[in-house]
């Protein structure tokens, strides 16, 4: 059993993708529960996917339509699509009387066809977007790993200060309003810290799965607790945990990494809808 | 007395819509006043304006002290909302207490006293969206109380509450005016307008009239401010059109 559960450990690169993998996890654990609590869901997918143009700008900018793109510039690419996604919802819904679904859907096709568009001009389709989608958890180098965790830090950082802001806006903007909370400018904040767990997600799970670490454990958490201190608490440990025990999966039975951890994030809320006393 | 709610000129927009034009009032501080009109006069956006919430398209509106508390019109609540009764209540003092600052001592008075005045202390530790409407509303008054607030704007705070909760909120206002605060409710109920406050504001976009119910609450100003959906029903003046509880 010891070696079952260790020895996967032994490689260097299941370390880093572990560390990588629960440093991501307490952060779209923690940054989830307020996509769960706000129900903004469709947000989050839609800045996931939105993260794809600047992708594809930063590789034609440093890698022309060949050769090797530069990671940092992919990470700021990413991070300027997922906000500009989010932003772009936002002026939509303003200017219009469209539903806020309606709206951001809008703007998470536009970007996902753009960034397709602008991959197409890449030579060969160089850019690994296999890695794109899916992530690459198992070639996560140190400096990522520093990367993710100084992010994480900044993150939750902001996270703690602004939790009384975050919270009042969540409950409802009118009350937010009325005792001072400055509503937009609240939503923005929580909007880049939604664009920043995603950017540092995909590196690791991809587009289409950072989503799961952002729902999955804070839906379980919130069956299990019914204060928002202790739903991020439960949360962040169960997206945590995720991660060593989906590369677990992963090694022994072979199948593709981030997917496993995902696949392990949703079983945990699963197992908690089964178990939890139906209502 | 020096009002502490004043609004000159006061005209919001909703697009093409107005919902108020050329408001003038001056409130004056330590009384209770119902605000009356029907759905979609402006009394909602009278609240919102004073709470800084709608921008005026022309004039102003000016409140006279930094405690204000609001309860806007009853929302849904997410039945899975991660907090507590007590949590709830207890963001009412996140206004005074900004970003971190802890909750002190007179804080936790506040907050122990507003659950008392709702008389929802055994509901401290419920999730609120498990609550029935009526407890829900309780709850959401008690926030509003624990604020301390000068100036407190309720919007329609008797809708869909039960007798005894709507008996209790009845005293907490009185309590409140005579403890020298200042009440405004946006309300429907045409005989409680009269009956119970010191001001009554009748309003239909316009100000209609602005006064003591004696002088505010007359057939001639009801069926203006309500384009005659008023008829007399025993000695009593009643709202004959009130079908939409969610547009104010």
């Amino acid at each position: 059993m010891e070696s079952f559960l260790f020895d996967p450990f032994q490689a260097d690169f299941m370390q880093n993708g572990a560390l990588a993998a629960m440093l991501v996890g307490v952060l779209c654990g923690t940054v989830g529960c307020f996509v769960v609590m706000r129900g903004t869901a469709l947000l989050a997918e839609s800045v996931a996917h939105g993260v794809l143009p600047g992708v594809a700008v930063a590789v034609l900018l440093t890698a022309g339509t060949s050769g090797d793109p530069d990671k940092a510039a992919i990470l700021c690419g990413a991070l300027a699509g997922g906000v500009l996604t989010a932003a772009g919802s936002a002026v939509i819904l303003r200017r219009t009387r469209l539903r806020e679904d309606t709206a951001i859907a809008v703007m998470f096709v536009f970007m996902l066809a753009l960034g397709v568009v602008l991959i197409s001009r890449v030579d060969g389709f160089a850019v690994d977007l296999t890695s794109f989608l899916f992530g690459d958890v198992l070639s996560v180098p140190d400096w990522e790993v520093a990367l993710t965790a100084g992010l994480a830090a900044v993150v939750l950082l902001v996270m703690w200060a602004l939790y009384r802001p975050f919270v009042l806006v969540s409950f409802d903007r009118r009350r937010a309003a009325s005792l001072g909370v400055s509503v937009e400018r609240t939503e923005l904040a929580l909007m880049i810290l939604l664009a920043v767990a995603v950017v540092v997600g995909f590196t690791i799970v991809g587009a289409l799965l950072v989503l799961g670490l952002l729902i999955a454990p804070p839906a379980a958490a919130a069956l299990l607790t019914k204060r928002l201190p202790s739903m991020m608490a439960v949360s962040a440990l169960i997206a945590a945990a995720s991660g060593p025990l989906g590369l677990l999966v992963s090694w022994h039975f072979e199948v593709a990494a981030g997917a496993s951890i995902v696949l392990v994030a949703v079983a945990a809320f699963a197992v908690t809808a089964v178990l939890r006393p139906a209502r | 007395m020096s009002a502490i709610l004043t609004a000159h000129d006061l005209t919001v927009r909703y697009g093409d819509v107005v919902a108020l034009e050329a408001v003038d009032i001056d409130v004056p501080r330590g009384t209770s006043i119902a605000v009356l009109g029907p759905n979609g006069s402006g009394k909602s956006t009278l609240f919102a304006a004073a709470v800084g919430l709608s921008a005026p398209a022309a004039g102003q509106v000016t409140v006279g002290t930094d405690r204000v508390a609001y309860l806007p019109q009853q929302v849904a609540v997410d039945p899975m909302f991660p907090a507590t009764v007590r949590d709830v209540v207890a963001m009412g003092r996140w206004g005074a207490l900004r970003w971190r600052r802890r909750m002190s001592g007179r804080d936790r008075e506040l907050v122990a006293q507003a659950m008392s005045a709702l008389d929802i202390d055994h509901l401290a530790r419920r999730r609120l969206g498990d609550l029935s409407g009526g407890q829900r509303q309780r709850a959401l008054l008690a926030q509003v109380a624990a604020q301390d607030a000068e100036l407190l704007l309720l919007d329609e705070p008797f809708t869909g509450v039960d007798r005894p909760t709507e008996d209790t909120v009845r005293k907490l206002i009185d309590a409140w005016r005579d403890e020298g605060r200042t009440v405004m409710v946006a309300t429907h109920d045409l005989a409680r307008a009269a009956r119970d406050y010191d001001l009554v504001l009748a309003l239909n976009r316009r100000v209609i009239a602005f006064g003591p119910a004696a002088e505010t609450c007359t057939e001639e100003v009801l069926a203006a401010t309500f384009a005659g959906h008023v008829a007399r029903v025993g000695g009593l003046l009643i709202e004959t059109e009130h079908r939409h509880p969610g547009a104010g």
